[in-house]
């Protein structure tokens, strides 16, 4: 596999696991009536979130680190033909 | 001397700092070109553009905003880490495309994008809409720095600067540097204004946290003072957190003052690594805010939603009481918050005049008068909008989401048409129109959510389904030209 290949095919990965993180971030599996639970000093929920954040933050860091942000329009016509 | 003389000597000191900064810029000047003037040039390497990024993105809604309204949510506004995120991952959908074609097309206005990817009878409405929505949208944030100028000053100096003193004095200084120093004004005040607000708000955090004895005494004062602020958020709250996620994410990508930083970035190299670096900064800032916010709820008892946006202001107020080195830690949040709220401000001035000269009345020249006709606009909206930031009635945060429900109508005017070929300018303005009739009517006669959905969420998906629809349908031989214009950019996107 070619290195843009491989670098497009690690932001496609990378988008999906913050697609997932976000939904696993926000507390919609949960019961609203359960009892307060603390973990690392925050409600539970609290924290899987802001865990998921850090997931996320990390992996938008990795997905910027391999994008090619091109300073010439034929560096477009160039990804497109490595993208096939 | 105590704290409020304080406020004033070092709110006169750093005033003093940002004009000789300004000075700087102004001799760093390469000529007076509407480049040069509001893009610096094209030259922010990686640090100024990453600091400048951050100044912008974190402004007084931020600071003030955000900690009041974390106060009257509780811990579920730790949504506002996501949704800041996510306007930093979602920059991964116009950045690679738009920076080339910014460098080949020179362009100076989100405007000029428009100009060079559509063409036809519908491109001029087209680009008239998204400019008057942009100027809305930026000319409400502006307002809102305003406001959160005038709170911050006022209340820090204990009222020896009145509020409207406040905002009057603030945006003439603001004005001053920003007609001086362009861009380069604005970025480097920007810079060192990141810096002073990062250590700020680890100061007050570490304060709060270093009084009340740790997070979880905080978690456990709050949940007995108020058990909702602790609890699993409902379905309903669930769905806005969602939503709130879509609104901010699509909307924040698309303002002016971050496109145009696109635009002014020496290379993409130092974009991505800006970007790289930012996505980071909601941790410490966003996350640290609504920290701070709610354990307020554990040591203030406010009623009134207005005042909560004076949630940070009487924590610093609280915490130089204490005399000693409190005053000087309270001094730099202070200076930290006033710095996040100037830079915002300075940049929307900036833009504002860009987009009002550039993409409103069609000046379009390089020339020394259209840079002098954007500072005279910009001049003008300021001093429009201080009588309107002297009205009080209205929270921080209802005027982020109003400013967002505006420019969430643009998303298929860039995000869509940076990728799809096939978009064209009549359809994407019908789109404009219906979305922006349906948010911004829904939200005047009171009405914010749909079943916990930001009405400019549903407008915008309505918009984007007009736009689709339409340029999906078959072009007439007689409406041909209304077909994309890539003249000068290369291939299609």
């Amino acid at each position: 596999m070619s290195l843009p290949h491989r670098r497009r095919w690690i932001r496609i990965v990378c988008m999906i696991l913050i697609a997932l993180l976000y939904i696993a971030s926000v507390p919609w599996y949960r019961d609203d009536s359960a009892p307060l639970k603390l973990w690392l000093g925050l409600p539970d929920w609290v924290t899987v979130a802001v865990l998921c954040y850090v997931g996320v933050a990390i992996l938008n860091a990795v997905a910027w680190s391999v994008t090619e942000v091109p300073d010439t329009t034929d560096s477009i016509a160039d990804e497109r033909g490595a993208a096939g | 001397m105590n704290f409020g003389v304080w406020g004033v000597v070092s709110l006169v000191v750093y005033l003093f700092a940002l004009l000789a900064v300004a000075e700087f810029a102004r001799r760093a000047k390469r000529d007076s070109s509407p480049s040069d003037h509001f893009l610096a040039g094209r030259s922010l390497g990686t640090f100024i553009l990453f600091l400048t990024l951050y100044a912008t993105a974190y402004s007084g809604n931020s600071l003030l905003g955000y900690p009041g309204r974390a106060y009257r949510e509780g811990y579920s506004f730790i949504m506002a880490t996501g949704f800041m995120m996510a306007i930093i991952v979602m920059f991964h959908v116009i950045v690679p495309r738009l920076r080339p074609l910014a460098v080949a097309g020179q362009f100076v206005t989100p405007g000029d994008y428009l100009r060079v990817r559509f063409s036809g009878s519908w491109a001029k409405p087209l680009r008239l809409a998204v400019a008057i929505l942009m100027c809305l949208a930026l000319a409400n944030f502006l307002l809102a720095q305003l406001k959160a100028m005038g709170d911050v000053a006022s209340v820090v100096t204990d009222g020896r600067i009145s509020y409207p003193a406040a905002v009057i004095g603030l945006a003439a200084v603001i004005l001053f540097y920003e007609t001086r120093g362009g861009m380069r004004a604005v970025a480097w005040t920007d810079a060192a204004q990141g810096i002073v607000m990062l250590l700020g708000l680890a100061g007050l955090l570490g304060w709060l946290l270093t009084e009340a004895g740790g997070l979880t005494v905080i978690t456990r004062a709050v949940a007995e003072r108020r058990p909702s602020a602790v609890s699993v958020p409902t379905a309903i709250v669930c769905v806005n957190w969602f939503s709130t996620i879509a609104l901010m994410g699509l909307a924040s990508v698309l303002y002016p003052q971050a496109i145009q930083r696109i635009f002014a970035a020496r290379s993409g190299r130092s974009l991505k690594r800006s970007f790289a670096a930012m996505t980071f900064m909601p941790l410490a800032t966003t996350l640290v805010v609504t920290l701070i916010g709610v354990a307020a709820i554990a040591r203030f008892d406010i009623t009134n939603a207005i005042d909560t946006d004076e949630v940070v202001p009487m924590l610093l107020r609280d915490w130089g009481s204490a005399g000693g080195f409190s005053i000087w830690a309270a001094m730099l949040v202070f200076l930290g918050a006033l710095s996040a709220i100037m830079s915002t401000a300075d940049s929307c001035l900036l833009s504002l005049g860009s987009l009002l000269s550039r993409d409103l009345m069609g000046r379009e020249g390089s020339d020394e008068r259209a840079t002098r006709l954007g500072k005279n606009l910009a001049a003008g909206i300021l001093i429009a909008t201080i009588p309107f930031a002297l009205w009080r009635d209205l929270t921080l945060w209802r005027l982020i989401e109003l400013k967002m429900e505006l420019l969430i109508q643009c998303v298929p005017a860039f995000l869509i048409a940076l990728h799809w070929s096939r978009l064209r300018a009549g359809p994407v303005f019908a789109g404009i129109v219906v979305g922006t009739l349906f948010s911004a009517g829904l939200s005047l006669s009171g009405v914010a959510r749909l079943g916990g959905v930001h009405v400019g969420v549903v407008g915008c998906a309505l918009n984007t389904l007009v736009a689709v629809l339409g340029s999906l349908r078959p072009i007439q031989a007689e409406s041909s030209s209304d077909s994309p214009s890539l003249d000068g950019v290369g291939q299609p996107f």
